[in-house]
């Protein structure tokens, strides 16, 4: 599966990135004291790492997101992205370009232009209202006002808050002043969007609300998307691929499929215990063999992206197992017998199974 | 402190468990330290320096040395270049500055004035402050005080405007460096700390006196809080707005232009408005050096005891008071409410809208002053004094003394006096000099760190070697005494505040008003009620120091975290037992800062007190001023600030303390 998708050029590409904070925080990462536990490291040096040896990369056009409790050093991370916060040791680039590298001007051009920040608290301006807020960052390029107000209306319009141009933020609801937060990010027309924890401050409803928003933007206009949160079911539903942080490093990185599925770690498989598993999971993974001719010939056809939950409703409105065909191809047979052994969870056992093999 | 003393004083006897035990406290750790250096070293120096006051041996005079520099500079003051193209420079631009705004508002005549500025207050903070000023500004004139307002107004726009200046530059220096607010902080906390009196005598002996050092002592005074707040402001701006202009790719000047400077206006504003009030408390002060207008004519009136005339002269500077404090602050709360709909399409045509009022109201100000005159006219004015003067012969006849049962005023001064002054000062006189800097120590250094202790003892130490030792006990003993009193009287006022919201509310347009008064204006009143003498100083000084404890001890007794105060009251807790194991604890904070407030506060006035009695050194520094000796008065304003010093860091909780 990763073979298929190297196709698409990263967009950001983070090797070996650590943050440490404290004195003399350089001489941790390359030394023995990098391999020391969070505990002894703060006792012998009064460091605290936040970021410990993380690599990967954002493909073109996916939303690749971020997960781990707080304390993990995801929101670090994304602030490392376009250096709010600088990096110890370990390189960036955004479309093969040196971020670490760059001087003042190049890094302000990289904020004004290429990626844009949405923050959980929202980092509006309570002095300016709607408009101007989403207006700043254009002013902040030095737009001239006609336009940047234009252009600013037009994203309020985007996110749904058309008539609300003239309020104070104070004067509108946590759900709403998010809202400002993305037109404001919008506005630039950035390559890449970077949200942190964008709506953890928001009640449930809003919050779901806002995850659709955020979806179908992405799906409108395939924008490139850094998504941090804490929440498992929000990363699922936003992410393309997801890394969970633990401690500073990356512990799994991969499909929410993968994640779920093929837990690499004890820590892992805690975290996704409670998840929802037909509704990740896909038929690809639930098939079994064709073990007749006619079962490849009759019965529904599924795609292989199908998620058990759909499959499930297929097989049961039919009486009769399910075929998975991708282009014109059949892969394998669901039944009700490999669609509940992956409900109940029988399938994790499978994968330790052959880990041990 | 009580339960400090309390694990130390078994100690000789204990089995070494308990001392052991006694040296797991932080506080009885401390003074067993220091309890032991003092039984090193006590000794040592009685022996050497006996255990009087403060021994002469080490004491230098400076008289020699300062009434030479004094005398220097009188001499070459017309001919030396530092006077002739530095300072003479800056006392001509204040005196020219001070003549044009005087000129000015002469110019506009007392209409002009007074619509004027009440259509300011109005704009600015409302109808009520623009109704306020309007009144206020009659009453000025109808007590035939017209001139020596304008006199005051005048030094203290210049004042003002320098003061804010001054401020806004070191405020956003120290804002934006680290380094800066560090070196800057402890000098702003500190200036903020001493007594008004302090800051005469260095500037009469640079520029002598008059209108110029009248203005430069107050700038001093003033410019600090608009400092402090400036700083504080640029510091406090949300730091999650800051990374989000950050990552928008702001530049640092878009950075402060945009973002910083905006979000900390609530700061600025206030920061104008105390610095407003601190000028006007100062310029009224100033009088002592020179500055004309009516804290002029409170001080004459003072000298000799006429009551009805500095009453005449106060009343307009409180009103002044009260004006200036409700034109500024209703600004600052202003500020904080977002005003709807308000947007920003219409924002141009609305400006130019605004500035075509501004035109036509300034241009109808000035031809309506020009057509009533320049002052206020003589037929309108209502001389008080005599009648204020035959009521306060009254009391003097009638509640002075000899009311059955309860005595009378003059009683009560000469009952304070006598049983709370006199053997508090010479107990602290009799105590050996030695004794007292341990005490001083002992006592800073249990609330706040042994930085605090070392700069209080190092102060009080200042104060014996130069020499003014017993008039600082003297001092020191007024203010003990009033802050006793303070604080008792202040605990019983806001113990009811905090726990009944009608209480407060009936308290808090009144302490509004005596908040915003000069210190100077509180002489008046108790020269009536008391006469002359140390009494009516502490009487000033509590009446002055009273609000602020008042407000900082309600405040934080009311701020006391309502989930605990439910789960004490859940257990069955009674007020009296909610109020001692919950509130009081958790206000510590706060009650140590209005201990701090209540000892600032009343050095200040004591130290004002000299010009109706109050002697010790406040006395010498009115002597020094009055009689051209600046050498006394240089050193015992000098020990004034020492004294400040001295307990105000006694008093400092620091947040290494609380920890």
């Amino acid at each position: 599966m990763p073979a298929a998708d190297t196709v698409a050029a990263p967009v950001f590409s983070v090797r070996n990135l650590w943050k440490v904070f404290g004195p003399k925080a350089a001489r941790v990462p390359d030394s023995e004291l990098a391999g020391l536990s969070p505990e002894e490291l703060r006792e012998r040096t009064g460091c605290t790492v936040a970021v410990r040896d993380v690599s990967f990369d954002v493909r073109k056009g996916e939303c690749f997101v971020v997960m781990g409790l707080s304390g993990s050093g995801k929101s670090t991370l994304v602030r490392c992205l376009t250096r709010l916060i600088e990096p110890t040791s370990g390189t960036i680039a955004i479309d093969g370009e040196d971020v670490c590298g760059m001087d003042k001007g190049a890094l302000r051009d990289l904020r004004r232009h290429r990626a844009a920040m949405v923050f959980q608290h929202f980092g509006l301006l309570p002095h300016r209202s709607v408009l101007d807020n989403v207006a700043y960052g254009l002013e902040i390029q030095g737009v001239a006002k006609a336009e940047r107000r234009a252009r600013a209306a037009e994203m309020v319009q985007k996110v749904g808050l058309a008539g609300m141009e003239a309020r104070r933020p104070a004067q509108l609801s946590g759900g709403q002043q998010q809202r400002v937060g993305l037109a404001r990010a919008l506005a630039a027309d950035p390559e890449v969007l970077l949200f942190d924890e964008p709506f953890s401050a928001l009640d449930p409803l809003i919050r779901r609300d806002m995850q659709e928003e955020v979806v179908r933007l992405h799906r409108d206009e395939g924008r490139t998307m850094v998504f941090i949160t804490h929440d498992l079911s929000e990363a699922l539903r936003v992410g393309d691929r997801i890394a969970l942080m633990r401690g500073g490093r990356v512990v799994q990185c991969g499909t929410p499929e993968e994640i779920v599925g093929s837990p690499a770690d004890d820590y892992v498989r805690d975290f996704v215990r409670d998840v929802p598993r037909e509704q990740v999971l896909t038929v690809r993974r639930a098939m079994r063999p064709v073990r007749s001719s006619g079962e490849a010939e009759n019965g529904p056809a599924l795609n292989p992206a199908t998620t058990v939950a759909d499959a499930i409703e297929a097989v049961a409105r039919t009486g009769s197992p399910a075929r998975v065909v991708d282009s014109g191809r059949c892969l394998g047979i669901v039944d009700f017998k490999s669609l509940l052994s992956i409900v109940a969870g029988l399938d994790r056992v499978q994968p330790l199974g052959k880990a041990a093999a | 402190m009580s339960s400090a003393t309390t694990t130390v004083a078994p100690q000789a006897a204990a089995p070494p468990g308990a001392l052991r035990a006694a040296w797991q406290r932080p506080a009885a750790r401390k003074l067993l330290l220091l309890g032991a250096v003092t039984a090193v070293l006590a000794p040592f120096a009685a022996a050497r320096w006996g255990s009087g006051a403060w021994p002469s041996e080490l004491a230098v005079s400076l008289d020699g040395p300062l009434g030479r520099a004094n005398d220097w500079i009188i001499d070459n003051r017309d001919s030396h270049w530092l006077f002739l193209h530095f300072f003479g420079h800056i006392s001509n631009a204040i005196i020219t500055a001070v003549r044009t705004v005087y000129v000015v508002l002469l110019a506009l005549g007392w209409a002009g004035v007074t619509a004027g500025a009440s259509l300011l207050a109005w704009r600015l903070a409302g109808v009520r402050a623009g109704a306020t000023a309007l009144a206020s500004f009659a009453v000025c004139g109808l007590l035939g005080m017209w001139v020596p307002t304008m006199r005051t107004l005048a030094l203290m726009i210049v004042a003002v405007a320098a003061s804010v200046a001054v401020g806004a530059l070191l405020g956003l220096a120290a804002g934006l460096s680290d380094r800066m607010f560090r070196g800057l902080r402890p000098v702003l906390d500190t200036m903020q700390a001493l007594p008004a009196f302090a800051y005469l005598l260095p500037v009469v002996l640079v520029f002598g006196i008059g209108v110029a050092p009248a203005v430069l002592a107050t700038v001093v005074y003033a410019a600090p809080p608009m400092a402090r707040l400036t700083a504080l402001g640029l510091r406090g701006t949300d730091q999650g707005v800051l990374e989000a202009v950050d990552s928008l790719g702001a530049t640092g000047r878009q950075r402060l232009l945009t973002a910083r400077l905006p979000l900390a206006r609530r700061e600025l504003l206030l920061g104008v408005n105390q610095t407003i009030m601190m000028a006007l408390s100062m310029a009224v002060i100033a009088s002592v050096i020179g500055a004309d207008g009516l804290g002029d004519r409170v001080y004459q009136s003072l000298s000799t005891v006429d009551v009805g005339a500095a009453l005449t002269a106060g009343i307009p500077i409180v009103l002044l008071a009260i004006v200036l404090d409700r034109t500024t602050a209703g600004r600052g709360s202003w500020a904080g409410v977002p005003r709807g709909g308000t947007g920003g399409h219409d924002q141009p045509r609305r400006r130019t809208r605004t500035a075509t009022t501004w035109a036509a109201a300034i241009a109808a100000t000035v031809a309506l002053g020009r057509l009533a005159g320049t002052t206020w006219p003589e037929t309108w004015t209502v001389a008080i004094a005599t009648p204020v003067n035959e009521a306060k012969d009254w009391m003097v006849q009638h509640l002075y003394s000899g009311i059955p049962g309860i005595g009378g005023t003059a009683d009560w001064a000469a009952q304070y006096t006598g049983w709370v002054l006199d053997p508090l000062r010479d107990g602290l006189q009799a105590l050996p000099w030695w004794g007292a800097l341990a005490l001083v120590a002992a006592l800073a250094w249990l609330i706040g760190t042994w930085r605090t202790a070392l700069t209080a003892v190092l102060s009080l130490a200042a104060i014996g070697v130069l020499g003014r030792w017993e008039p600082a006990m003297d001092t020191l003993s007024q203010v003990l005494a009033a802050v006793a009193v303070t604080l008792v009287l202040g605990f019983a006022v806001a113990v009811p505040a905090a726990r009944s919201p009608r209480v407060d509310r009936l308290l808090r347009p009144v302490l509004d008003v005596f908040q915003t008064m000069p210190q100077f204006v509180y002489l008046i009143p108790v020269v009536a009620l008391f006469g002359i003498g140390r009494a009516p100083a502490a009487a000033a000084a509590i009446v002055y120091a009273l609000p602020a404890v008042v407000r900082i001890v309600s405040q934080g007794l009311r701020q006391a975290d309502p989930a605990a105060l439910e789960s004490a009251r859940s257990l069955g807790a009674t007020g009296g037992q909610q109020l001692r194991q919950v509130q009081f604890p958790l206000a510590r904070a706060e009650l140590l800062l209005a201990v701090n407030q209540a000892v600032v506060l009343v050095l200040s006035v004591v130290i004002i007190g000299a010009l109706v009695g109050g002697g010790a050194l406040g006395y010498e520094v009115v002597f020094g001023l009055a009689q051209g000796d600046l050498a006394t008065g240089l050193m015992a304003g000098t020990a004034i600030a020492c004294l400040g010093l001295m307990l105000d860091r006694v008093t400092q909780p620091t947040k290494e303390a609380n920890r």
